[in-house]
């Protein structure tokens, strides 16, 4: 087990190393002048150029550059945003909370009906709602989530008047406590159901293949003979054993969550990562969007461990390697 | 010694008979074509062309309206076609070219170079793809061609695992035994005889992938790092977005084509899979 | 009264466009203790027969007719609440994969606990254990076992395993479903051994179902020889294999090498299976038989007697109709 977990932390920390490796080469290779990049700008200042010379070490050779770069992070140094003077890393912790919030609610709610509905139609394998939910994941499954935001704002917000266009809150009326917490539950609201419906068909998917899959094992056979009945089969050893796929690619779901976040951010001007990635791209502000990037590969090798070693540990035969 | 499969009209006939993904799909895919490659002799204005009618709802002369800068929606949708069409299929082949080598030389030779390979193959399917993409994009400029190679570049680890597991499993078969007995080389037998007998899960990969492909594109379209020189669905929706609510139909339409797109290579794949996945398939 | 008694099932498969006759008109008896081998080749239903028996088959596409009597109660008509009652307690089986005869993220031992619990659930945990402990024992695993996963032991250890199972409690039948096949002769030889003596002390009936003659000739006293569905021959091991009557068993005999060590050429059957979607108009085994004649083709021969406990349904057989 110890073994598994270091070579996992190995792959880890190697994903990392490759982000900051690509980020570093990306930038080099770039056409154009690196600090024209770097700046974010076309004609950048003598002393930002100066200023960028100095911090990135452009004179030395790539080598160093490169260890220079390497060490600035390890420093925890992403650099400044040339955009908006503050550090970058102030930027995104202003953003990371209210990204986390719709993320995570939107997961888990994904997780909860998705699968929920997978077991019901894997119960009823064939029926009408099979059938019916089968091609409605498909459906959904195709449709670009920043589309089916932008439905969303059209019918729900437009049309119906229902909830808020847009925003995380009502900027007019200054709400403190609980009244503050359910108006941003209301702004929730809209971006929230356009992610748990890009969500569903995954977790559908997965819930309802794997509970077939293990329905069709030789060990629900034994089961049945010893005259077990089969609500007690099914929700002991089928759930048991199937819910191993869901967990693992709800762990990667997670990790991946802040890209999938974003479009949908942007759509219903949530003040999260997603807007600030929308805004680092259409400023060109490279040190932001390097930022980003670096912290998304951190969080994803950090969740794809985790999601091994939970794995390992639901699993049992995942343990002798 | 070579495997050959016969190939029997009737029978592939009776295959999609059976298969309502690939009955579906395929009629889908049909239409698709028929819309890339004709769909501008339909096109009642030249897209590009600015009507003095701005934002107009669909009504007789423009049935699907036109957008802020007095574009017809339903001309610049029958243009985009051939847009999405071509960067998921060149993608798509990127990314499988890319998978069949490294997956092939990584189950058929083994040892080292398959340990090298497959953490490599881990690596970059552990990458935070889309945002890598957003970001080589955002540096090298936003063309129709960067976008094709770098969602090709980044989106192969899937078909490279597919293949290294068939080139493992194909290695052991007693014809490439025989092979290897009868002094073919290696890179013959793999060239010859292991790529060809494994490509078929690869194939409902790579259609699948096509799917994500388009996806892809119509994302980096939203957040502006389309390639302004070409007509997309997915830059019409973004242009589209800021007169939401009221001119719905400029974002509408097009989306409803990318969805319809995607679904049709969604079913093709998912088709080709039950049909050419050895494995036995839980859902049927 | 036999304790189980066969009454001509017939199991019918149904599928998209086709019905497939699975097993047809079959008729035999297992007295207490008694230890019958049903042989045949793939594909000729004796699996199905078990299965349908145990009530294992999927309901919705299977269509069944006859009687089962298992101690003078038909099987077949069971409602499920009796049918889970009597499940386990007075017939258990083992099945071929043995290796995923358990759930694989549970530990062994809770596994045969929660078994244990289906019809004793207020049962002392301490007195299950010990049970459990007890048989671990009795079919030679080690006391580790309990506490292992599936995919930890071995095939042979996974096999003892679902023996142990199947004795938990002491049912009056244990039927056998190609159970020791996938293991090496050796293995398959101890465990063998070891069940005769454990069927002897609890006094268990046993059905084993094989294509392999020789764990049929070691093992059992009575043999049901069946083919594309339908028993050809059945009687006493050492009447049936010693001088088999019906065509089709002499083929099988002869695919065999002889018990005693003779050397002869092995021949196999021609032919292959009929295809079980189209109801036969004669005997199942007319084309590949050598000794067919226009009547075998026409007319479905009936099983007959042919001495004490022997049943042969050829017209070729000299015998008296049970009519």
């Amino acid at each position: 087990m110890r073994k598994y977990i270091l070579k996992r932390l190995g792959s880890g920390a190697l994903v990392v190393l490759f982000s900051v490796l690509f980020n570093f080469v990306i930038i080099r290779l770039a056409p154009g002048d690196p600090t024209r990049l770097l700046a974010g700008k076309d004609n950048p200042s003598p002393e930002t150029i100066a200023a960028l010379r100095e911090r990135f070490g452009l004179d030395k050779p790539l080598l160093e550059q490169f260890w220079i770069y390497f060490k600035q992070l390890l420093h925890g140094d992403f650099g400044y945003s040339y955009v908006s003077s503050l550090t970058v890393w102030e930027l995104i912790r202003s953003r990371i909370v209210p990204t986390l919030l719709i993320a995570f609610t939107g997961a888990f709610l994904g997780l909860l009906i998705g699968t929920a509905l997978g077991i019901i139609a894997a119960r009823k394998k064939g029926s009408k709602f099979d059938m019916f939910m089968c091609s409605i994941s498909y459906f959904f499954d195709s449709t670009p989530s920043f589309w089916l935001g932008l439905m969303m704002i059209l019918l729900f917000a437009s049309i119906l008047k229902w909830f808020p266009t847009y925003g995380m809150y009502n900027v007019r009326q200054n709400y403190t406590g609980m009244a503050h917490v359910l108006d941003v539950a209301y702004h929730m609201v809209l971006p929230v159901t356009t992610l748990v419906l890009i969500d569903i068909p995954y977790y559908f998917r997965i819930a309802r293949s794997s509970i077939l899959q293990t329905m069709s094992e030789d060990f629900i056979m034994t089961l049945r003979a010893t005259g077990m009945s089969e609500q007690k089969i099914f929700f002991k050893y089928v759930m048991r054993n199937a819910i191993i796929p869901t967990v693992t690619v709800f762990g990667i779901t997670l990790a991946y969550m802040i890209t999938g976040v974003a479009m949908i951010e942007i759509v219903f001007a949530w003040p999260g990562m997603g807007r600030l990635m929308l805004d680092s791209i259409t400023k060109r502000d490279y040190p932001t969007l390097s930022a980003i990037y670096l912290l998304l590969s951190i969080s994803v090798a950090v969740m794809t461990i985790v999601v091994d070693v939970v794995y390992a540990w639901i699993d049992p035969r995942i343990r002798i390697e | 010694m070579k495997k050959k499969r016969k190939i029997d009209p009737a029978k592939i006939l009776n295959v999609i008979k059976n298969n309502t993904q690939l009955k579906i799909g395929l009629i889908f895919l049909v239409i698709l074509l028929f819309i890339a490659f004709f769909g501008p002799l339909f096109a009642p204005y030249n897209p590009y062309r600015l009507n003095d009618d701005t934002l107009m709802a669909p009504c007789a002369k423009y049935p699907l309206g036109t957008d802020n800068l007095g574009h017809d929606i339903l001309s610049q949708i029958l243009y985009g076609c051939s847009t999405s069409l071509k960067i998921g299929f060149i993608a798509a082949m990127i990314s499988a070219i890319i998978g069949v080598t490294l997956g092939g030389i990584a189950g058929f030779y083994g040892g080292w170079i398959d340990q090298v390979l497959n953490e490599i193959m881990n690596v970059f399917l552990m990458l935070p793809d889309f945002f890598l993409i957003l970001l080589i994009i955002a540096t090298f400029g936003s063309s129709m061609m960067n976008v094709m190679i770098v969602i090709g570049l980044t989106s192969w680890v899937g078909n490279a695992r597919l293949m290294r597991a068939q080139a493992k499993a194909i290695r052991e078969r007693t014809f490439i035994q025989s092979s290897f007995a009868m002094g073919e080389s290696k890179f013959s037998i793999l060239v010859r005889h292991v790529l060809p007998n494994g490509i078929f899960p690869i194939i409902a990969n790579t259609t699948m992938n096509i799917s994500g492909a388009i996806l892809t594109e119509a994302g980096l379209s939203f957040l502006g790092l389309g390639d302004p020189n070409v007509i997309s669905w997915g830059q019409i929706i973004t242009a589209g977005k800021s007169y939401l609510p009221k001119c719905w139909w400029i974002c509408t339409f097009p989306g409803l084509m990318t969805i319809f797109t995607v679904l049709t290579f969604f079913l093709l794949g998912e088709g080709l899979n039950r049909v050419l996945s050895p494995k036995m398939d839980a859902n049927k | 009264m036999s304790l189980l008694e066969i009454k001509n099932v017939s199991i019918n498969y149904h599928t998209n466009d086709k019905t497939v006759y699975a097993v047809q008109d079959v008729s035999m008896n297992v007295d207490e203790q008694d230890s019958v081998g049903i042989v045949g080749e793939s594909g000729s239903g004796k699996s199905t027969l078990a299965m349908g028996i145990l009530r294992l088959l999927p309901e919705n596409i299977i269509e069944t007719s006859g009687e089962a009597l298992l101690e003078g109660e038909d099987i077949l008509a069971m409602d499920t609440k009796h049918l889970q009652e009597v499940r386990w307690m007075k017939m258990s089986v083992v099945f071929q994969k043995s290796m995923n005869a358990l759930s694989p993220v549970h530990r062994i031992g809770y596994q045969m606990e929660d078994i244990y619990r289906v019809h004793y659930p207020n049962e002392d945990k301490k007195v299950i254990q010990d049970k459990i402990y007890s048989l671990l024992k009795m079919v030679n695993l080690p006391e580790r076992v309990y506490m292992s996963y599936p995919h930890e032991l071995s095939g042979g250890m996974m096999q003892r395993v679902a023996i142990a199972l199947s004795l938990i409690f002491e049912p009056k039948l244990l039927i056998m479903d190609e159970a020791t096949t996938a293991l090496d002769v050796v293995t398959q030889t101890q465990i063998l051994n070891e069940i005769i003596d454990l069927e002897k002390n609890m006094n268990i009936a046993r059905i084993m179902i094989t294509h392999d003659m020789s764990v049929v000739a070691s093992t059992c006293k009575k043999v049901v020889v069946m083919y594309a569905g339908r028993i050809m021959e059945q009687g006493l091991v050492n009447d049936v294999l010693v001088n088999p009557q019906h065509p089709y068993t002499k083929g099988l005999m002869s695919s065999f090498p002889s018990f005693t060590g003779e050397r002869k050429n092995l021949k196999g059957i021609e032919g292959n299976l009929p295809d079980m979607s189209i109801y036969p108009t004669g005997c199942v085994f007319a084309p590949r038989c050598p000794f067919a004649t226009e009547r075998c083709h026409k007319e479905i021969p009936q099983l007959k007697k042919y001495g004490d406990n022997w049943e042969v349904a050829c017209f070729q057989s000299g015998g008296t109709s049970n009519e």
